[in-house]
């Protein structure tokens, strides 16, 4: 390693070109594709993806079910604009308001534009509009009628209220399309992919923006929220990470006061930035939400090593006055702690690769990569750097602190002396209070832990101020909710039919045994419905070639008992398996997170009354399955037929039930999903049912499910590499266990905290553990490597602690302090995740600081017999 | 001079004439041949991801006046699937006002009007609608004929009342000889083609060309219907007054065969 630095820095120039050139060339690599798309086609551009979706991989089966089950009931991702007006009593229902709905409206199904040969934005048809929605009603005296809830805009206030009035008897629309209250109107805008959400939300911006009232339009679902994400992250990665760089860069410049020499830890970590976020795009990966944090998470490790150098340099330089030797030196004692805190933050990173997670692996590989680049960057190019400093601007460095340092008076000494002289004594004076004290520590905070809520939300990752946040709040308050669950139900057999003697005989012989023929099977045998299916279209053929009326009407008898046939495979006409439904909608609206739902028995029932005068006694299901059919013919008698098959399947062999919660936590979708297992589980269903959850809530929960276990998972792998790292390090197993200390308790006080706090535990919190596992374990090989060292050259632990606690100690401080402090811009995020990551970066480098300054000299001095007389033992002989 | 003012009048009003002849000709072609008809339809609906749902039914008609194409009485009954069987529409088509319908479901047992203001909902869930199985009069329509053929008028019908109706406007071919049109295509509020309405195949029938097959698409659900009509006859003597609400709940056997 020694012979790296050297060669670094014999070759300065050398080295300095060819990592220009590097970097010019990763610039170059990722700039060309990305400003000019077209020029080649095996270089990648950039490519941004805010879809949590990805946090799966696309062959995961909750994806493609999701996605068979989207294209089966022709469900798209959806947009809600939210209407309200809360200065008028009659809310969005007057003229003035609803004239603007509807133009609104108009506007947005019109909302397309081609791209490669597609169309893409609204998907006109599927829009759900008080314009464009069916009212069904009663006309006159038992006439049923069929007619838009809002062909035209209304012309006076009565007209207005009538369509609230209409809508809100329609259970398909009230709390869906209008507010319980009658004041709040939503429409449901279906976009053709969810990355054309931005712009079709910009869009319905402009257009809004022409009105002149007073009411109040939110826009707001899930795709507006990722696509919005999406744009607020490049703010933050061009703002809130150079601003970050900045504090470090002041900091630094408060303890050393050399810009020439600070210049160079700032160097290395914007070229590790540049040349891992190179990497990942010439790579082809996309820039994903976890991604863009690769930058803020490189930083600080890249800056930790640097520091230390410099930190070492400033205390040494001084007496020495020699610049070359000083690094030289300084080097010599650096680097093998500074190679094993790197490798040991790569290995914490790398084991991300082993998450189920897409994006989280790429996470953990790219600052893995990133970690390494800057510690070949910081032994290489920060000495060689240093040493080519001239004299003259290296003259004042240090000389203010060494002059003090001469002095040996208690009252010149710096407040950071003080605090590091008065730390070492403590710990070794209290060292059992300590211990002590660190154990109750532990044990409080496993209590929170124990407390600690799994959740995650992707609105929430936007401030409670954030328009998408207040959007959502005023329409889940308003509607019964905006984040949709698909729950579809299925037989869990497949059905198989028997034709009886009885009916065997009902068919004409002939016929019966041409049937029999065609299918090469008797009809007495078990029949799935391909058989029927071949039965029917052989039946239609002969049928339609017949000329003589008699053996057409046994054509048409045979296509009967064939066609009833069908009908046992067509279960979700059954009254009896609708009513399980109906209670199936009851028990989730109990469930408390539920505020509405949607499915076929509420179609059923709607017709049903209007075809019985609109009496609230006929809201209620037929007693036959042919019944339950002619009302559903009824009502595609209206203007959107294709309504029904976002409910049922044309072959009513499977269901789909739009459940409505008013809440996009993770932590509600699960209280939901225990609540169906429940019920599946305890409730007689007329046949076997099996029940299948999807859409975009439903996703969010299993990735978390799966983001939480592997990070577990990973985390436990990584402790357990880092500890045999540190075994190995040290030669020592008591070394290396202990090494493990404040990192262990680092972690078990912040999760413990996080738990208390209420916190949840989400993405950005679950991929925190990782990086304390890096961080934390730095600053004890530091500690540790160094104390053994130094007690080399001393008689007593005592005595050797008291020089610890001088450079040594002053570099983990001030590597503390200077990442600590220097990620504090990120709590001025617009987003809550890089606010989470920003805040406990901070609070676990100065726990981690801490635990090591305090508690390692403790325990070393419990165990110094032990500890040190083995490592003598083992020297001597 | 008032010649020739006098020739340029007469030659747009020609146009106008011809115009108005040939779209009343389609209208007879489609929907007024012979005093009355029947066909055995069968329906197949297929949606955008191919699934296919087929539906039987016959259709019965009768025309008010025997010279004039004026009202018509339209009986459907569904014969298959099984459970959709007797499922009964009957139709009073009016030229001057809005269409009375009945309809009848036997699983209810119930007869019940329905409102026919909005004809231009979809036909028991398929493509067609009403208005397509009845036939959109030709009055509700302005009407230019914007290309003649070898063997095509091409018409654009706009309708004069755009409130009623979802199209700006819609292009028929109409076929020379025969006055059917063989196709037609409606235009959304941005002029883009979203239905497709084409005769697939044309049989002369007791002298009558009659359409036995024909299509329709929807561009923007991506889902199309096809209607084959069978058995088709001319000109029957319905002996009792069936279209009339009565004979809804107890449908004429004599004639659904």
């Amino acid at each position: 390693m020694n012979k790296m630095t050297n060669w670094a820095m014999a070759h300065s120039r050398l080295l300095f070109s060819l990592i220009g050139f590097t970097v010019f060339l990763v610039i170059g690599l990722v700039a060309i594709p990305s400003l000019f798309p077209t020029s080649s086609s095996y270089l990648h551009a950039v490519k941004i993806d805010t879809d949590p979706e990805n946090m799966l991989s696309s062959n995961e089966p909750v994806r493609i079910f999701h996605n068979e089950m989207k294209q089966k009931f022709g469900l798209y991702d959806m947009l809600v604009v939210g209407i309200t007006n809360p200065s008028n009593p009659q809310g969005v229902f007057t003229v003035d308001v609803l004239n603007n709905i509807y133009d609104l409206t108009q506007s947005i199904q019109n909302m397309q534009w081609e791209e490669d040969g597609k169309t893409l934005g609204v998907v006109g048809v599927d829009v759900l509009a008080p314009s464009t929605v069916d009212n069904i009603e009663q006309e006159g005296v038992g006439t049923v009628r069929f007619e838009w809830l809002m062909d035209h805009a209304p012309s006076s206030e009565k007209e207005a209220q009538v369509i609230a009035h209409k809508a809100s008897r329609i259970p398909f629309l009230k709390d869906t399309l209008i507010s319980g209250d009658q004041k709040a109107l939503a429409i449901y805008v279906p976009i053709t992919s969810k990355n054309v959400s931005y712009e079709v939300a910009q869009k319905i911006q402009e257009k809004i923006s022409t009105f002149q009232g007073k009411e109040n339009y939110h826009i707001t679902g899930l795709p507006v929220a990722q696509d919005q994400f999406g744009v607020e992250m490049f703010k933050q990665m061009a703002l809130s990470a150079p601003l970050a760089m900045l504090l470090i860069f002041l900091l630094m410049w408060f303890f050393f006061k050399n810009v020439g020499l600070i210049i160079a830890p700032m160097i290395v970590a914007m070229i590790s930035v540049i040349l891992t976020m190179g990497a990942l795009v010439i790579s082809g990966q996309t820039i994903h939400i976890m991604s863009s944090m690769i930058p803020i998470f490189i930083m600080p490790i890249a800056v930790l090593d640097a520091v230390h150098i410099l930190s070492d340099f400033f205390d040494r330089y001084p007496k020495t006055k020699q610049c070359h030797l000083t690094v030289k030196e300084v080097m010599r004692d650096l680097n093998s702690p500074m190679l094993f805190t790197s490798l040991t933050t790569a290995a914490g990173f790398l084991s991300l690769a082993f998450t189920p997670i897409p994006p989280v692996q790429v996470f953990g590989i790219f600052v893995a990569s990133g970690v390494l680049i800057a510690w070949l960057l910081t032994v290489t190019m920060v000495p060689a750097y240093i040493s080519l400093l001239p004299q003259k601007s290296l003259d004042a460095f240090g000389k203010k602190h060494c002059e003090i340092e001469e002095e040996k008076s208690t009252e010149h000494k710096s407040w950071m002396d003080k605090v590091l002289t008065w730390t070492g004594k403590f710990s070794y004076q209290k060292a059992k209070g300590i211990i002590i004290g660190t154990f109750i520590l532990i044990g409080i905070s496993a209590l929170g832990i124990s407390k600690i809520q799994i959740n995650d939300n992707p609105v929430k990752w936007f401030e409670k101020s954030h328009p998408i946040r207040v959007s959502d709040q005023v329409l889940n308050d308003a509607f019964a909710g905006t984040y949709m669950a698909y729950l579809t139900l299925s037989p869990k057999e497949n059905i198989q039919v028997q034709f009886s003697t009885s009916e065997l005989e009902s068919f004409d012989p002939k016929i019966l045994s041409q049937l029999q023929n065609h299918l090469s099977k008797t009809l007495d045998q078990k029949l799935d419905l391909g058989d029927m299916k071949k039965l029917e279209d052989y039946i239609f053929e002969r049928q339609d070639s017949e000329v003589d009326d008699e053996t057409w009407e046994k054509w048409d008898e045979a296509a009967q008992s064939v066609s009833k046939k069908i009908q046992e495979f067509q279960i979700f006409k059954r009254p009896d398996v609708l009513h399980f439904i109906e209670r199936l909608q009851e028990y989730v609206l109990q469930s408390g997170v539920v505020g509405k739902s949607n499915a076929l028995p509420d179609v059923v029932k709607t017709v049903h009354r209007e075809l019985f005068l609109g009496k609230d006694e006929a809201y209620k299901i037929p007693d036959t399955a042919p019944a339950v059919s002619q009302v559903l013919v009824t009502y595609q008698g209206g203007h959107r037929p294709q309504d029904l098959w976002h409910f049922v399947t044309p072959s009513f062999d499977q269901t789909n039930l739009w459940i409505q919660l008013n809440s996009g936590d993770n932590r509600d979708m699960q209280s939901l999903i225990d609540a169906v297992d429940e019920f599946m589980k305890s409730e007689q269903a007329p046949l076997s049912l099996s029940h299948k959850w999807f859409g975009l809530t439903y996703i969010n929960v299993i990735w978390q499910q799966k983001m939480v276990k592997g990070m577990m998972e990973s985390f436990g792998g990584s402790f357990f590499i880092v500890l045999f790292m540190m075994i190995f390090l040290f030669r020592s197993l008591w070394w290396g266990l202990l090494s493990m200390v404040p990192l262990t308790v680092s972690i078990a006080f912040i999760y413990g905290f996080i738990g208390f706090i209420g916190k949840d535990y989400d993405m950005p919190v679950a991929v925190l553990s990782s990086l304390s596992l890096g961080l934390a374990v730095d600053y004890a090989i530091h500690f540790l490597a160094r104390s053994r060292e130094i007690k080399s050259k001393h008689e007593t632990w005592k005595e050797a602690l008291e020089e610890v606690f001088q450079e040594p100690g002053r570099a983990i401080v001030r590597n503390v302090i200077v990442i600590g402090v220097g990620f504090t811009p990120l709590l001025f995020a617009p987003l809550v995740p890089y606010q989470t990551v920003g805040f406990f970066i901070s609070a676990i480098l100065l726990l981690a600081g801490v635990a090591s300054l305090v508690i390692l000299p403790a325990m070393i001095t419990l165990g110094q017999n032990y500890l040190f007389r083995s490592k003598l033992e083992r020297n001597k002989s | 001079m008032l010649a020739s003012i006098g020739g340029m009048f007469s030659s747009s009003a020609n146009e106008a004439i011809q115009v108005q002849e040939i779209v009343a000709k389609a209208s007879h072609a489609s929907y007024y041949q012979g005093k009355s008809g029947r066909a055995k339809v069968q329906m197949t609906i297929e949606d955008k991801q191919k699934n296919q749902r087929i539906k039987k039914f016959t259709i019965l008609r009768e025309d008010i006046k025997n010279d004039v194409d004026e009202g018509q009485k339209f009986y459907i009954y569904f014969t298959y699937p099984s459970d959709e069987r007797g499922t009964s529409f009957l139709v009073w088509k009016h030229l001057s006002k809005a269409d009375d319908r009945w309809l009848y479901l036997p699983g209810l047992d119930l007869v019940k009007p329905i409102a026919a203001s909005d004809e231009r909902s979809s036909f028991v869930g398929s493509d067609f609608l009403y208005e397509d199985v009845s036939g959109r009069i030709p009055s509700e329509d302005q009407h230019e004929l914007v290309k003649t053929t070898d063997n095509f008028y091409v018409v654009q019908s706009t309708p004069i009342d755009a409130s009623k109706v979802e199209f700006s406007s819609y292009k028929s071919w109409i076929h020379k000889q025969s006055f059917l049109p063989v196709k037609s295509e409606f235009y959304d509020k941005n002029g883009k083609a979203y239905r497709v309405y084409e005769a697939t195949k044309v049989e002369t029938i007791a002298s009558y060309p009659t359409v036995v097959e024909s299509k329709m698409t929807n561009l923007v659900q991506g889902s199309h219907t096809l209607l084959k009509y069978m058995d088709v006859k001319y000109d029957i003597e319905f002996k009792e007054n069936i279209f009339t609400e009565k004979y809804v709940r107890t449908p004429p056997r004599a004639y659904l065969k």
